[in-house]
């Protein structure tokens, strides 16, 4: 009974948060209810027993992804956007695809498929996580490291990359 | 709290995301549109984990932390991009950056 409250109103500050996201005028209020709805989400995946995944939902979430967006709105346009249209010109077109997918997404597997109501009882430890993510999928692991360590120089060397052009000329 | 409540809660947050990501003008925010976008799978994943046969398998939590891993390069090297848009054309709306070239 407790879970399924807490299931709710994650779920409906998950819903709010995500809605007022993507349809505020001010980008930095804009930003503040993504962070709402990105610790909503680390809520439920507690209520779903993965721990460990809220953790890091915390971490690179809230922590990481949203100062970066923070820091990059401040780096680039006024934030309220008083005045302008904040919707595109076809928005009305984009808004009936997106619940056109909302529709493709929850009609037909609802009424077909018989899905387990039940869930069984799991170990919600650290430890099966860290021994699977050495056996199984150390590749996976190493690749991963790779992949961040070249996107990090990747988006320095973007965001940098006409200064210096302009350093060389001069 | 069933599996079809984790399944719709990600379905109306994926279309949010989508909504966003189609309607918005500013790059900033179809960003982070896509952002929840990806969030809303990471939630269908777990879902799907915790309500399978075998949870003690633990697949869904490992390709989640994978996913999360990925998103994290994404958005940055996204407002790296974002950044050296706004450094040439001045802006970052997306209606007015309809060019590749210099000029």
């Amino acid at each position: 009974m407790n879970q399924e409250t807490a299931f709710w109103i994650l779920s409906v500050v998950a819903v709010l948060g995500a809605l007022v996201a993507v349809r505020q005028r001010n980008l930095v209020h804009g930003v503040f209810a993504l962070l709402l709805f990105f610790a909503a989400l680390a809520g439920l995946f507690l209520l779903l027993m993965a721990e460990f995944i809220a953790a890091a939902q915390v971490l690179v979430y809230i922590g990481a992804v949203g100062i970066l967006l923070l820091f990059a709105i401040m780096l680039t346009e006024r934030v309220t956007g008083e005045g302008k249209r904040i919707f595109s010109r076809g928005w009305l077109g984009g808004a009936l695809a997106s619940f056109a997918v909302l529709g493709a997404l929850l009609l037909p597997p609802l009424r077909a498929t018989v899905l387990p109501a039940h869930a069984q009882p799991v170990d919600p430890s650290v430890r099966a996580l860290g021994e699977q993510l050495m056996n199984p999928y150390v590749v996976t692991l190493e690749v991963l490291a790779l992949l961040l360590t070249a996107a990090l120089i990747g988006a320095v060397a973007t965001a940098q990359g006409t200064a210096k052009r302009k350093g060389a000329a001069k | 709290m069933t599996l079809d409540h984790c399944l719709i809660l990600s379905a109306v947050l994926f279309a949010i995301g989508l909504l966003g990501a189609f309607t918005r003008r500013n790059a900033v925010v179809v960003l982070f549109s896509i952002e929840i976008m990806l969030n809303a799978a990471n939630l269908n994943l777990i879902a799907y984990w915790r309500f399978s046969e075998n949870p003690a398998q633990l697949s869904g939590p490992l390709f989640t932390l994978f996913t999360i891993a990925v998103a994290a390069a994404e958005v940055a090297v996204g407002l790296a991009l974002v950044i050296a848009v706004y450094r040439h054309f001045k802006t970052v709306d997306l209606e007015k950056l309809d060019t590749l070239s210099e000029e």
